[in-house]
Formats: C-alpha cells, sequence, structure tokens
C-alpha cells in the first residue's frame, strides 16, 4: 500500500524577509506535521540535477511557498517538475512591505512579530495540505535529493 | 554600472549545511560588506527570467554551497555570472570535527561560529575584488 506523501518546495529566497519567512514555514511543516507524511527538495536542483529531481512533482502532489509574488518556487517546478497541487504567496499573508524587507533576513534577527508570521504561514501550508485529495499522490518512488531532504 | 559583488548560496533545506551557506553570505552582505556586495535569490535565478539575468550575466559572483551538488555555482554559471570564487561549506566544516552545528532551521552557537569564519573568507575575496 502506498502512503499519501507531500511536496512541500520553498523559494528560500535571500534578498529579503519573505524568502526566510517561506523557508521556517516549510521547514516547520516538514518537522511538525502529524498526519500527514511531507518531503521537500532544494529548490536550485531542478536546474543543476538531474531527471530524477525534475520528476519531484509528478511523484508527489506538491505546493510551491513562495516569499513574494514573483513566485519563483511555483513557476520553477511548473516548468521542471509539472503541475503543482497548489501555491502559497507569503507576501499575500504577511504584506508586501514585510515580505520585502531586505533588512531582516538572518534568522537570527528575527522577533516574535516575524516567528508570528512563520506561524501565519504554517498555518496556510497545513490548510493547503489538508485540501489535497489522497488520489493525488502517483505511488512512485523518488530518491532525487542530493542532500538528503526527505 | 553596478559593481556590487554577488553573493549567492544555494540555501538547501535538507541539512545544516544549507543554511549554514544561507547565514554566512547573509552575514557577509548585510554586516561585514553591505556597500561592495549583495545577495540575489538563487531561486529567482533558477527561473531564467530576464531581469534576474541582467542583474547577474557578465558580473563578478561568489557561490557558497552546502554539499557537492554545488547548486549555487552551477546555476549562477549557467545564467551567465563570472564565477570568481566557489566556496564549499564542507571544507571550513572539515576543520571542525567533532561539533554540532545544528538543524536545517536553527544554527547551534557552534554553527554560528562556524558561518562567521566562512564569512570572513567571502569578505576577504570581496574586498580583493573590489
Ligand atoms: S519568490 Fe521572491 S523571495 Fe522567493 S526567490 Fe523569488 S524573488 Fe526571492
Ligand atoms: S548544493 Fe546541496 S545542499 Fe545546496 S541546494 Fe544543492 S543539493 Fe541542496
Amino acid at each position: 500500500m502506498s502512503v499519501l506523501k507531500v511536496g512541500v518546495l520553498s523559494c528560500s529566497g535571500e534578498e529579503c524577509l519573505g524568502g526566510t519567512i517561506s523557508r521556517l514555514a516549510t521547514r516547520k511543516v516538514l518537522e511538525e506535521l502529524k498526519f500527514i507524511d511531507t518531503v521537500t527538495l532544494c529548490l536550485p536542483l531542478y536546474l543543476a540535477g538531474g531527471e530524477e529531481e525534475r520528476n519531484f512533482a509528478k511523484v508527489f502532489p506538491t505546493i510551491s511557498v513562495d516569499g513574494c509574488d514573483k513566485l519563483c518556487a511555483k513557476r520553477s517546478t511548473e516548468k521542471f517538475s509539472g503541475k503543482i497541487s497548489g501555491s502559497i504567496d507569503v507576501s499575500k499573508i504577511i504584506g508586501n512591505e514585510n515580505a520585502l524587507n531586505t533588512k531582516i533576513v538572518r534568522n537570527k534577527d528575527l522577533k516574535d512579530e516575524h516567528r508570528q508570521m512563520i506561524d501565519q504561514v504554517t498555518d496556510e501550508i497545513v490548510k493547503m495540505i489538508g485540501s489535497i485529495s489522497p488520489d493525488a499522490y502517483s505511488g512512485k518512488s523518488f530518491h532525487g535529493c542530493g542532500c538528503g531532504s526527505e | 554600472m553596478d559593481k556590487k559583488v554577488k553573493v549567492v548560496p544555494c540555501s538547501g533545506i535538507g541539512k545544516v549545511f544549507g543554511l549554514m551557506a544561507r547565514e554566512a553570505v547573509l552575514k557577509t552582505v548585510i554586516e561585514l560588506c553591505p556597500d561592495k556586495s549583495e545577495t540575489v535569490c538563487l531561486a529567482y535565478i533558477v527561473t531564467g527570467d530576464k531581469e534576474v539575468k541582467e542583474k547577474i550575466e557578465g558580473y563578478d559572483c561568489i557561490t557558497v554551497d552546502g554539499c557537492p551538488k554545488m547548486c549555487a555555482a552551477k546555476n549562477v554559471t549557467l545564467t551567465g555570472g563570472v564565477v570568481v570564487e566557489e566556496i564549499k561549506v564542507l571544507d571550513t566544516v572539515k576543520e571542525h570535527k567533532g561539533k554540532k552545528f545544528g538543524s536545517p532551521t536553527q544554527l547551534s552557537a557552534d554553527g554560528e561560529a562556524v558561518i562567521s569564519e566562512i564569512a570572513e573568507k567571502i569578505a576577504r575575496k570581496i574586498n580583493e575584488i573590489n
């Protein structure tokens, strides 16, 4: 019997707070979500990696999490890997001004207000995962991530 | 013309080394060399959009990678960046055997110390160029 697993791909953008929040909310889902298995992949592996990595969204129903409205994770996943099951734009949740903050990007600079933003985005990811049909899982296996993200 | 050196980490999400690459770069561009360097989102580079190509193509770039897949170095090169230095987090990590650096979510105190070392290396290179 195949177990439903959902892929969560974050842009992890380095230029602004939105990217940091996308990354930390994705990590939180991977570490804490109990009702369903989640997996991820380093996004830059789409170009740098091989066929296996590019199959990610064909194997798992996948949700992209982007820090701003450039939607890099969503667009790259659709371009290299196929259709995604849902997409989150962090700037729509925390506001553009917060998402595009270029001063507070490092983990160590985050304050309580930013931790709350991470929780808000985490909730949205979990809600989206909950709406995915169990039929969406391909049942195929995947051994793609070079840095052992699964 | 913008002469700032582009410093691009892989920000790998599965192991602590990707976070170390990310934090070392952010420390460099925000704290150590804000006037001489800047970062560009690697996921944006991966899209190949015209605007991001213009930011990278022909510019001096330093890449910082968390594993031998070298995603930052490869993607920046594919986009036309001039990679003047490829930094591998594992080279510095090897000099700190037995230490625990944290998780892909949070660095430990040892992890913070090692990323400061990597950031100093990056800053030295930036100061050589600029
Ligand atoms: S979606 Fe925005 S924050 Fe994320 S990588 Fe792209 S430009 Fe950077
Ligand atoms: S270089 Fe390794 S750790 Fe970094 S993004 Fe690529 S696969 Fe992940």
